[in-house]
């Protein structure tokens, strides 16, 4: 009487039901992290998890989850249980996750651009790459002051300056001599954009030919504007890429990244049958689990490192460990309000 | 011989709508027919008793049959909500259980037109509700219960 | 769902997977020493100087043989 139709797209698919409104699910496999969260919350028993270990470990070109478009009722239910953006559902157009009778987590991720100083520490720490930090350096010349001159006369153009100049601020026009012009170069320039007044040159000119002064040091910074060394910047959370791991939080040394996750729990990993395999370092969305170094020979060291601070208890891991050895246990699911019984226990029942 | 059924379901309709309190012109409007028509109907003339007769035992079918069978009749899913609504004799009354968890199949597969979501639950209007358990048959959860609270047979 | 597929015409017989293998371990610990499991309750092993399946019904699909093996002989799919 109804029926679902489902369109796939390479690793992605939609599945939709059109009558008085549409309802429609879409899966996005770049944003899956494997934690298997929407084939426990459906009803119906229409999704499968996939062999994720070996998809994401051998980049095997398989969806991570499977739909079946025929048991499917187009409930929502797993969408909202989603932690990451690979699963939307919208009903004519709009998405659940912007109306307020369905539950949502209470989740978020965001940097202070006040207090960012940007860093970088966070772009290079997000284990989803959903930071980008843009920023503007002041320019070097407004941050140092001083007089250099180079008397030409003098200058036996040896290059010397040239070689040693740290901010590559002096140029020569190096030539081959002629019987006509014996020189060996043209002419010599400064930078005065370039050059930090470090004085190096005058130091190693061997004929003198160097004037040079910086005024910082003679006269202190009463002649520099305080503005100028001033970074412009901006920072960016990609919505759909970030799993409020909290690495940002975490590495920001100014405290300007703030991280609120939707879960609170316990990993835990029975290092006697760890086999060091890595299918949980390899799955781990959030870079909570690695292999530590022995610092000295012979030192015994656990079989896999983990860092709970970072875990988002997904169960990602423990879905992938061949061997049972690592348990996730969620004790606490923050979400809004809903005044549906079913939706409500839905939600309680993420509490292992 | 289905245009004389659906005749005979018209006619049930119209004196069952008049009886109601409609005006022939309202009961017209409503069946989208002439108003000699109706006229007609509610004389007597112009149908045969066979027709009504047949169109009397639909009424009296189970609900779902008189249903699907008057929507293939009339092929006219507005018309067919008023006539079921119209010549049904039973009341019902709609359970939604707590298990619902709002997916819509009861409103997608209601040809009556009497539910909708309300905060992630199924409401069901039962002065629509013609009885015919689609929705309870359909309903993956098996969150529905339609009672029947009154028999006019 | 996958399943785990040999290709003994590949295979060098080098057994990497039979060590790799994290359900092998846990069945047979002596393999991770580099002996030979001592049971067929093993996932795969080595005979006769080629990789062959035994248990494959033990097998958890974590994909770290496929990882380790040199010469695609062993993979999911």
């Amino acid at each position: 009487m109804v029926t679902n139709t489902k369109e796939v797209k390479a690793l992605d698919f939609d599945i939709s039901r059109s009558t008085e409104e549409e309802r429609k699910l879409s899966f996005k496999d770049e944003f899956c992290i494997g934690c298997g969260i929407c084939e426990k919350v459906c009803p119906v028993e229409a999704i499968e998890l996939g062999d994720i270990g070996a998809i994401v470990r051998n980049e095997a070109d398989v969806p991570k989850i499977c739909i079946d478009e025929d048991k499917c009722v187009l409930c929502g239910m797993c969408s909202v249980g989603c932690p990451v953006d690979a699963l939307d559902f919208t009903v004519d157009g709009e998405s659940i996750k912007d109306m307020d009778v369905y539950p949502h987590y209470v989740s978020s991720a965001e940097i202070d651009d006040e207090t960012c100083i940007y860093c970088k520490a966070c772009e290079t720490a997000c284990p989803r790459e959903a930071i980008t930090i843009a920023r503007d350096l002041p320019d070097r010349a407004k941050l140092v002051t001083g007089e250099i001159e180079i008397d030409k006369e003098t200058c036996i153009d040896c290059g010397i300056c040239e070689e040693m100049c740290p901010a590559d601020a002096i140029t020569l026009e190096h030539k081959i001599p002629t019987s006509a012009d014996p020189t060996v170069s043209s002419d010599i320039n400064v930078d005065k954009d370039k050059c930090v007044y470090c004085l190096i040159c005058r130091k190693v000119c061997p004929v003198d030919a160097i004037k040079a002064v910086c005024r910082t040091c003679s006269y202190g910074e009463y002649d520099l504007d305080p503005a100028a060394a001033e970074i412009e910047g901006s920072s960016f959370i990609d919505d759909d890429l970030c799993v409020r791991c909290g690495w940002c939080q975490e590495i920001c040394p100014v405290d300007a990244a703030k991280v609120k996750k939707p879960f609170k729990g316990e990993l835990t990993i029975d290092q006697d049958k760890c086999t060091s395999c890595g299918a949980c370092v390899d799955i781990c969305p959030c870079d909570v689990l690695s292999f530590p170094q022995p610092e000295e020979p012979g030192q015994i060291v656990d079989k896999v490192f983990k860092d709970e601070k970072y875990c988002i208890y997904c169960g990602a891991c423990g879905n992938v460990c061949p061997v049972e050895a690592i348990t996730v246990k969620r004790t606490d699911v923050d979400y809004t309000p809903t005044k549906s019984k079913s939706w409500k226990n839905k939600m309680e029942s993420l509490k292992t | 011989m289905p245009r004389h059924i659906v005749s005979g379901l018209k006619y049930l309709t119209a004196v069952e709508l008049v009886r109601n309190g409609l005006s022939q012109k309202e009961v017209a409007e409503t069946l989208d027919v002439d108003r000699s028509t109706i006229s007609h109907y509610l004389n007597g003339r112009n149908l045969s008793w066979s027709s009504i007769e047949i169109a009397e035992t639909i009424t009296q079918m189970c609900p779902k049959d008189f249903l699907l069978l008057t929507y293939a009749l009339l092929d006219d899913l507005e018309k067919t909500r008023i006539m079921v609504k119209t010549c049904s004799k039973s009341k019902w009354d709609a359970i939604v259980k707590d298990s619902c968890i709002a997916c819509g199949i009861c409103v997608d597969t209601c040809l009556m037109k009497a539910i909708v979501l309300e905060n992630l639950k199924a409401r069901i209007d039962s002065d629509w509700c013609c009885g015919c358990l689609i929705c309870r048959d359909n309903c993956p959860t098996n969150s529905i219960e339609i009672l029947e609270v009154e028999n006019g047979y | 769902m996958m399943e785990l597929k040999v290709n003994q015409d590949n295979c060098l017989g080098c057994g990497v997977c039979v060590v790799a293998c994290p359900v092998n371990v846990s069945i047979s610990p002596e393999v991770a020493g580099g002996h030979g499991p001592k049971t067929e309750e093993v996932v795969m092993m080595v005979e006769n100087g080629v990789i062959k399946l035994f248990t494959d019904a033990n097998c958890t699909k974590c994909g770290t043989c496929q990882l380790f093996c040199p010469v695609d002989a062993i993979w999911l799919e």
